[in-house]
């Protein structure tokens, strides 16, 4: 069955060979480098999620692709749509900003601070926020384990596009394993037999 | 090389790329309808009860309920790629402390556009609390009606449909409704 895939194999050389496994390589590389690249521009940690619930249902439904930035100097406002990760979570969880409350941050005054740095840095509140599923009847406060508010620190970023179903081939992946080696061993196949 | 598997490769390459095309200009078509519908809002009562906080029974807690009325005709905001509105009323206010808040009481998810003229009057759908636990002193907070637009695909959009002519105090704790 794959005698005539292994003599084009062997036709093709070592070079070729060579040469095919640095294109795949590169391939991979710049994927990474667009991603990484995407993520240091939005400030986000993962600039594109898939919707893995339905608790924001009917605006997105499972599957569906957000494309998230999270702008260092922009507060967040009530009706923004955040992705947020509570440490001890394993999921990030997309729900939408209900309150907000901006304590202004504490200005304490040492003297040793105010002989080091004459410039005053214009500081961003600390935000204290709380988040619900549109989806959902009640507030989130039961998601944050414990926690009294949702900060800062805690959110990924703040949902800015949609584009619908395409993250579905994710969602497949983790529901059917063997698809995702499938796939996988396909491609490396096919990049390492192709010629062009 | 014009077997089976690159004319397969050829032809949903050109598929997908004539859809990512399609799909840009959609989202790209959405930034051409700019109507800003501007409706009415108006505060008809407040009142503010004395109850027990949510996590701690022994504490007590100021819980505003805000009578309103809203009106106001979203229909120029559904266009073509207008997949659903998000409707939400907020209330804006610093309190004593000088701690700024906004808090939604109230929204509604419109998804027909027959359904875009807005004729409603109630009371607000969540608590709407301060962190402090109390409302004695806190100045007058200013109620909007927002909207989130969201689209079939593309970019989310926000906007304000509605806001009080003016600053609405908050009255006394009375202690039972």
């Amino acid at each position: 069955m794959f005698t005539e895939e292994l003599k084009a194999f062997k036709r093709l050389g070592f070079r070729h060979v060579l040469l095919q496994i640095l294109n795949f390589a590169s391939v991979i590389a710049s994927g990474l480098m667009i991603w990484k690249g995407l993520g240091i521009i939005t400030n986000s940690e993962s600039p594109i999620v898939v919707v893995l619930s339905g608790s924001m249902e009917p605006a997105f439904y499972r599957g569906d692709l957000l494309f998230l930035t999270n702008p260092p100097n922009e507060r967040y406002q009530t009706g923004d749509i955040t992705v947020y990760k509570i440490p001890g979570a394993d999921i990030p969880i997309v729900h939408r900003v209900l309150e907000t409350h901006d304590v202004s941050p504490k200005t304490k005054k040492s003297k040793k601070a105010a002989a080091e740095t004459t410039i005053s840095v214009p500081t961003l509140p600390h935000q204290r926020l709380l988040t619900k599923g549109d989806n959902n009847y009640v507030d989130d406060i039961e998601l944050y384990q414990g926690l009294e508010w949702l900060e800062r620190k805690h959110i990924v970023g703040k949902v800015r596009g949609f584009l619908p179903y395409v993250g579905y081939v994710t969602i497949a992946m983790n529901d059917f394993p063997q698809l995702k080696y499938a796939l996988l061993g396909g491609l490396g196949l096919l990049a390492l037999i192709q010629r062009e | 090389m014009h077997n089976i598997f690159s004319r397969v490769n050829n032809v949903s390459a050109f598929l997908s790329s004539c859809m990512m095309t399609l799909l840009a200009a959609i989202a790209l078509s959405s930034f051409l309808f700019t109507a800003r519908p501007q409706g009415d809002l108006t505060v008809s009562s407040i009142k503010v009860v004395s109850s027990n906080a949510r996590r701690y029974p022994n504490k007590k807690q100021d819980l505003a309920f805000v009578h309103f009325n809203i009106t106001a005709d979203l229909t120029p905001l559904f266009h073509w790629n207008t997949k659903q509105l998000f409707l939400y009323l907020e209330a804006e206010y610093a309190n004593k402390q000088g701690v700024k808040n906004e808090v939604v009481i109230w929204d509604r998810i419109v998804r027909k556009k027959e359904d875009a003229v807005i004729k409603f009057e109630g009371k607000n759908k969540y608590v709407f609390r301060d962190i402090s636990a109390s409302f004695n002193g806190v100045p007058p907070a200013s109620y909007s009606l927002k909207y989130n637009l969201m689209p079939y695909v593309g970019v989310l959009q926000y906007g304000e449909a509605a806001r009080t002519s003016e600053p609405v105090a908050f009255p006394a704790t009375q202690s039972r409704l």
